[in-house]
């Protein structure tokens, strides 16, 4: 009894000195409940609409009973581990942002409503195409609630930049030299059991470093000293990242051949510098370059130009070159304002979906099909809301390298968004990039719920003081010797 | 058959209505945050916090709020008195101008510091940074939203 008793107080004492204390989360746990209740009404929805079309193949729609979610099991499992997330975080006891994990989780239970609707065989050797989602989004949510709790310092992040950007280019290397190629572009790496397109996770180191060294060396690139022309440069020797990053993305474009990772990562750049030097004139010296590089790229290289000749016109070829764009362009126009409905999307041609590759990389053409113009309008205001919070943590951040991580990994997410769906939509050439969170494909949402994590951990309002800069130098070692 | 049809248009546009409301929830509580964040009224522009002060004066952990200007210096008509023999009368200045921070030696002795190089002169700060001045270490703080 004794015993048991100076148990719990010892216990009591371990958990005061961890300040574990639950607080909770009321604006999270209210969104969740809506995101709950429209996943439902969503799993209905399709639920109906497959078992309608069921009944009339067999010819007898009138006996029919319609209600009931398309597949229960889905839903729960993807609900329950939402709502495990969020008691972990109440746990934890953190003052830390409650609006994106609800956003993410909307976005990823249309994911998996999608997947559900879709051929289950697409996801090749692995089981079903829904049930592989499902695990890949609890295993990414499981990484959202251990960053979001454990993250509370980030020397770790800030002090190795360098060692990060090392991993960074030798994963890059390693998928150059023993990648697989997969439709002509080499992307995915296969080490032993494991196999993963590790451009999604450079996305992320490439933010923190870019995070570090700019933070570090603002100073020297906001003052000037070269002028060309009406532009003001910083000291040239500064310049040499850029050239750097210019050179990676160009590489990427020319080794692995995927223009989508190389967007990114060069927009990212750009949108960074700006954001850490309030300099207009690097956005249009990088520009320049971007526009010196395409072009380059465009003569050179038959896969460039085969990607930009689809975009400026795919009806040339709509049976060959052209399929992919022209059908999700079909795709869009069959969804009229409200859609099809879910479930209700064109059948599959010969027991394949109409567009290649919809569950990777046209998920947003589907989503136009079956949620209507209305729909996607929606999903694309999540995006907005997650780029939103994210530039609001930055705002809200302590020190410099704090804010430009937070924009930054926000950023990511938006451009995704933005250039996938604009590929779907014949807006800008279609490269092959994942729509984030919606997606299937485990890589992508591990790199984004890495990035959701982080966000969430750097949006807690702190009062621990912050880790010393790097850089102190002589003076203070000479002060601590001199003091013992 | 009718009425199936009718209950799945039911349930597509309550699919969508419920996206929008979520939508809705979202975006009233991000501009309900904008608007508590605008209401603060903003006192400060930055807070310098001392993290190092071997002489005692000012102890090490306080913090003072920054105006556009702030001078720093060992005489006690500075907005920051140091008191400390390695700082002079009228050692250096913190000014805010534009949307950067500088700090400026006002031709010090023993000279200014940051993060472990001399200033010579006038030289940007970004928040983070550590400003030494005598045997004192500084750090520049974003303002407490």
């Amino acid at each position: 009894m004794t015993a048991a008793a100076s148990g719990q107080r010892a216990v009591g004492r371990e958990a005061r000195r961890f300040r574990i204390t639950p607080r909770v989360r009321g604006r999270e746990l209210g969104l969740l409940s809506l995101v709950a209740i429209g996943l439902f009404i969503g799993s209905l929805s399709l639920g109906a609409t497959e078992r309608l079309k069921a009944a009339q193949l067999d010819g007898d729609p009138a006996s029919v009973n319609l209600l009931g979610p398309a597949d229960p099991a889905f839903i729960v499992v993807y609900l329950g581990a939402l709502f495990a997330v969020h008691l972990a975080l109440v746990i934890a006891g953190r003052r830390t942002d409650q609006i994106l994990l609800p956003t993410v989780g909307m976005l990823g239970g249309i994911g998996l409503l999608l997947m559900e609707r879709l051929p289950q065989d697409l996801a090749g050797r692995l089981g079903g195409l829904a049930s592989t989602q499902l695990v890949w989004l609890v295993i990414g949510l499981a990484i959202i609630a251990g960053l979001a709790i454990a993250v509370r310092n980030d020397v770790w992040l800030r002090r190795y930049k360098y060692t990060w950007a090392a991993v960074g280019v030798g994963l890059l290397l390693m998928t150059f030299l023993f990648g697989r190629d997969v439709n002509g572009a080499r992307l995915s790496l296969t080490i032993g059991p494991f196999s993963g397109q590790p451009s999604e996770l450079l996305k992320v180191i490439l933010v923190v470093f870019l995070a570090g060294y700019l933070s570090e060396n603002r100073r020297l690139l906001v003052e000037e000293s070269t002028r060309i022309g009406p532009l003001r440069l910083p000291p040239l020797p500064y310049l040499a990242p850029m050239v750097a990053m210019w050179t990676i993305a160009l590489g990427i474009v020319i080794v692995q051949r995927d223009l989508g990772a190389a967007l990114l990562f060069f927009a990212v750049f750009l949108l960074l510098l700006y954001v850490s030097t309030a300099r207009v004139g690097y956005v249009v010296l990088g520009l320049g370059a971007f526009v010196v590089g395409a072009a380059a790229l465009y003569f050179l290289f038959g896969h460039v130009r085969t990607r930009i000749d689809i975009w400026l016109d795919p009806f040339a070829d709509p049976n060959g070159a052209g399929y992919q764009v022209v059908q999700a362009l079909h795709a869009f126009a069959r969804g009229g304002l409200i859609g099809t409905g879910l479930g209700g999307g064109l059948p599959t041609i010969a027991g394949r979906p109409p567009i290649p590759a919809l569950h990777t990389d046209f998920p947003f053409a589907a989503l136009g099909e079956e949620l209507g113009l209305v729909g996607i309008l929606a999903i694309l205001g999540l995006y907005l809301v997650l780029v939103e919070r994210g530039l609001r943590i930055a705002s809200a951040a302590q020190d410099e390298f704090r804010a430009i991580l937070a924009a930054g990994l926000s950023l990511v997410i938006g451009v995704q968004a933005f250039i996938i769906a604009g590929g779907n939509l014949k807006l800008i050439p279609l490269t092959g990039i994942t729509l984030p969170f919606v997606s299937y494909g485990g890589s992508s949402l591990l790199a984004n719920a890495v990035i959701v994590g982080l966000l969430i951990a750097l949006s807690e309002r702190t009062r621990d003081p912050l880790p010393p800069p790097r850089r102190l130098g002589r003076i203070r070692r000479m002060l601590d010797r001199g003091a013992a | 058959m009718d009425a199936a049809v009718l209950a799945i248009w039911v349930l597509r546009l309550l699919f969508l209505a419920i996206l929008y409301a979520f939508l809705w929830m979202v975006v009233r509580a991000l501009i309900r945050d904008l608007r508590s964040a605008a209401r603060e009224p903003v006192r400060e522009l930055g807070r310098l916090v001392v993290v190092a002060s071997p002489s005692g004066e000012p102890a090490a952990g306080s913090v003072f709020a920054l105006d556009a200007i702030t001078s720093l210096g060992r005489d006690v008509n500075n907005a920051i008195v140091l008191d400390d023999e390695f700082v002079s009368a009228s050692h250096a200045a913190l000014t805010y101008r534009g949307r950067a921070w500088y700090v400026e030696d006002l031709g010090s002795t023993n000279g200014t510091f940051v993060n472990g190089s001399q200033v010579d002169g006038l030289a940007p700060i970004a928040f983070g940074d550590e400003i030494q001045i005598g045997q004192a270490r500084l750090r520049l703080e974003r303002a407490r939203t």
